[in-house]
């Protein structure tokens, strides 16, 4: 690994920064600020000395929070004339929750949801293409120039553009962006067929929205971040994690911003699956808990589990090639409460960065999962976060007294922390099940400050082979950003049934993807890999199967072949079927240019004496007698460490908890495996 | 003349002020029927941002003398 690398994680309540430097790993954290988070990255960077780095990578959430709380900038969407409903049709697909509420209203629509572009500022275009992209009704520029005009007067800051099957021919949409240039100036402007040529038009239509939205958001914010690293004299290359945490050069990153949307919770699953490489645990299940909620993703065979579109809310949808990632309610800032009926419920609403746990001492008066935490003793008062938070037991333990509940406080306390564990295994079941894989073949990462806390609670009541504490848990979705590659990828769209005739159009297009992409990585590197994908289905299916593997070099009639038994082999693995005499029709063809870059190494530990305790602490609440238990300081235990539960382990940013009945033992590269 | 062959119009009020997304002097007032039923909306007719919506009668311009006229005219299920 050649100069130091530091990478920040934007979290909703801390900003987790780490360096690598000559193997050596330094670590940061300071709480987010969520109006302007770019500080929380300047402060967490100036932190860990970024001025001497030769590469800052950031995963950031400004994006995702923006369009969360519709803190948006006011865009205009030009659509061919008679479908500018396009994004409040979505999908036919509800929410579980709304399938009874009769006014239940998608989010994107302009009755009763929270539009992100709002009716009048979506403009019918006088043109039409045909499916196969030839021009039916020629661009009536006239007719546009005045939809445009109106864009201007409603003083929009960029506009998307998305004709009908622009997939197909870009004409209509390149004439419309010199139009609005000419009439707007130069504020953003996304067309579909360059930020997400794909069939679907909602699909493409929400894709451009969604990068019209970031090209303005991340246009500001990366000019801030630069500016506020050219201060401290940082020259090297700074980097964005996309979906997938895979590294883009900043300045690529901005041609197709919507990529960075979901950039923060896939470093966990990237790390999870580098590091079960360097363990040699290829299967498992990653699980983030961070302040406000626990991110779980899966990885099977060493890849995390990906898709190629995500939904940033109901039938809010992006297509980009991104990891699977569940978002539970459930982290150690999850508000416990007593519900109308006296019992008690933990999450999802959180007590967040501001005020943060009752425990703080900021002004929350509502109990938390970390206040549950420390009123158990598995957190001490002065051990938190390295000793820079000091917390409060007596402010935790009025906290629980206040809520409306007969329950004495034993239970209130003891049953707040049971359901956090019981959402978050819910949680686990549902993925793991539903996805059609056995939790009992698969290892627990547990990762984010609160997972190695709460997640060993889960052995017992949910069907593991054993939790996983790796090395910097409360930082290990930040070293994701340093265990990835940086990649540069193209798509593009259209139905065809795979046949030798379909051969040279296939093959004209990934040549031409694969030629543009080596263009502007400035051609052969070493370790340079070219990879291509497709989606396809059975000819008749209204849905795909993503993501197949595609053959390499020339496509001919034998390469086409090698794609349908490419797509029968992964169908068959997922559903059990191949189905070998239907027709497969592809639809979407990928194409990436991954480049190596510098990963985290995990040495291997010296075997240690065996461990001794540096203190002991008293559990209450959480069994039915007070209970001592052994504390450990992680960094003195050495390989082959065994501790018998209760026992509690403590580093710097996050503490272990190893339940009765349980053994914790120390692996070769410091990793604490809990049984 | 039947019902059903009456021009239909839409009586659209001024209203007076500017809009406030694009500034034009153009605002009116006229019920409109989206998600959510019947609504009273002042709307810009220059760029079509919908200032102000109320809910309005629930079966529109439908009253109560249509619904009368209309089970005076049943004569119940055909055979």
């Amino acid at each position: 690994m050649s100069g130091k690398i530091i990478a920040v994680d934007v979290g909703g309540t801390f900003t987790d920064v780490v360096a690598v430097e000559d193997g050596r790993i330094t670590t940061a954290k300071v709480a987010t600020q969520p109006a302007s988070s770019d500080r929380s990255v300047l402060a967490g960077a100036r932190a860990l000395g970024v001025s001497d780095a030769s590469i800052f990578n950031l995963a950031s959430t400004a994006g995702l929070n923006a369009v969360l709380t519709r803190r948006l900038p006011k865009v205009g969407f030009l659509i061919t004339e008679g479908h500018r409903d396009v994004l409040d049709r979505g999908s036919l697909v509800r929410p579980l929750e709304a399938i009874t509420d009769p006014t239940w209203r998608r989010n994107f629509g302009d009755a009763g949801g929270r539009p992100v572009v709002p009716r009048y500022l979506r403009r019918g275009v006088h043109e039409r293409l045909t499916p196969r992209g030839e021009v039916f009704i020629p661009l009536d520029e006239a007719q546009a120039r005045e939809q445009i005009e109106v864009l201007k007067r409603c003083n929009v800051q960029g506009v998307a553009i998305c004709l009908l099957h622009a997939h197909r021919n870009d004409v209509h949409e390149q004439r419309l962006r010199e139009l609005v240039r000419e009439i707007l100036g130069d504020i953003p402007v996304s067309i579909s067929s360059e930020t997400s040529a794909l069939v679907r038009e909602f699909h493409r239509a929400s894709t451009t929205v969604m990068d019209v939205l970031m090209k303005n958001i991340y246009g500001d914010y990366t000019r801030r971040l630069q500016d506020g690293l050219d201060e401290v004299g940082f020259t090297g290359r700074f980097n964005y994690a996309d979906c997938s945490a895979n590294l883009l050069p900043s300045d690529y990153a901005m041609q197709r911003p919507y990529q960075l949307l979901m950039g923060g919770p896939a470093g966990g699953a990237v790390s999870a699956a580098h590091f079960g490489g360097v363990i040699g645990d290829d299967n498992l299940l990653c699980a983030d808990v961070g302040g406000t909620s626990t991110d779980i993703s899966v990885i099977v065979d060493g890849t995390p589990w990906s898709s190629s579109t995500f939904e940033v809310e109901h039938d809010l949808m992006v297509s980009a090639t991104s990891i699977n990632i569940v978002t539970l309610g459930a982290g150690g800032g999850s508000l416990v409460m007593a519900t109308p009926a006296g019992d008690i419920a933990t999450g999802p609403d959180s007590a967040g960065a501001e005020p943060g746990p009752a425990c703080y001492g900021d002004g929350g008066t509502r109990p938390a999962v970390t206040d549950a935490a420390l009123c158990i003793g598995i957190l001490t008062p002065g051990g938190f976060l390295g000793g820079k938070k000091r917390l409060h037991p007596d402010l935790a333990l009025k906290a629980f007294e206040s809520l409306d509940t007969p329950l004495p406080l034993t239970q209130r306390i003891r049953h707040g922390w049971n359901m956090a564990v019981n959402n978050i295994a819910e949680g686990l079941l549902n993925i793991s099940i539903g996805r059609g894989i056995d939790p009992r073949d698969f290892s627990l990462v547990a990762c984010g400050a609160a997972g190695p806390m709460i997640l060993p609670c889960l052995l017992g009541q949910f069907p593991i082979r054993r939790v996983i504490v790796p090395p910097y848990p409360g930082l290990f979705s930040a070293l994701g950003l340093i265990s990835t590659d940086r990649v540069y990828s193209d798509h593009r769209g259209r139905y065809m049934v795979l046949t030798p005739e379909s051969a040279p159009i296939l093959d004209e297009m990934y040549a031409a993807m694969e030629k543009r992409l080596l263009n502007t990585v400035g051609g052969d590197q070493p370790g340079l890999r070219v990879v291509r994908t497709f989606d396809a289905r059975f000819l008749g299916q209204s849905w795909e199967t993503p993501l197949i593997e595609a053959p390499s070099g020339r496509i001919d009639a034998a390469a086409i072949q090698a794609m349908i038994d490419s797509f029968r082999a992964t169908y068959e693995k997922l559903n059990a079927n191949r189905f070998d005499n239907l027709p497969v029709e592809a639809v979407t063809y990928r194409v990436q240019v991954i480049l190596p870059a510098a990963k985290v190494t995990y040495p291997t530990a010296e075997p240690g004496a065996r461990p001794e305790p540096v203190g002991e602490t008293v559990l209450r609440h959480i069994y039915d007698e007070p209970t001592l238990a052994f504390e450990y300081e992680r960094g003195a235990l050495g390989v082959g460490a065994a501790i018998a539960g209760p026992a509690v382990i403590r580093e710097e940013m996050s503490t272990t908890f190893v339940p009765a009945g349980r053994r914790a033992t120390v692996g070769a590269h410091r990793e604490i495996i809990v049984e | 003349m039947g019902v059903t062959a009456k021009p239909m119009s839409v009586e659209k009020v001024a209203i007076e002020g500017a809009c406030p997304e694009c500034g034009a002097r153009a605002l009116r007032r006229y019920p409109v029927l989206s998600a959510g039923g019947w609504f009273q909306a002042v709307k810009c007719q220059d760029c079509l941002a919908s200032v102000e919506r109320t809910p309005w009668n629930r079966l529109g311009y439908v009253d109560r003398s249509h619904v009368d006229v209309a089970l005076a005219a049943y004569k119940g299920p055909g055979k």
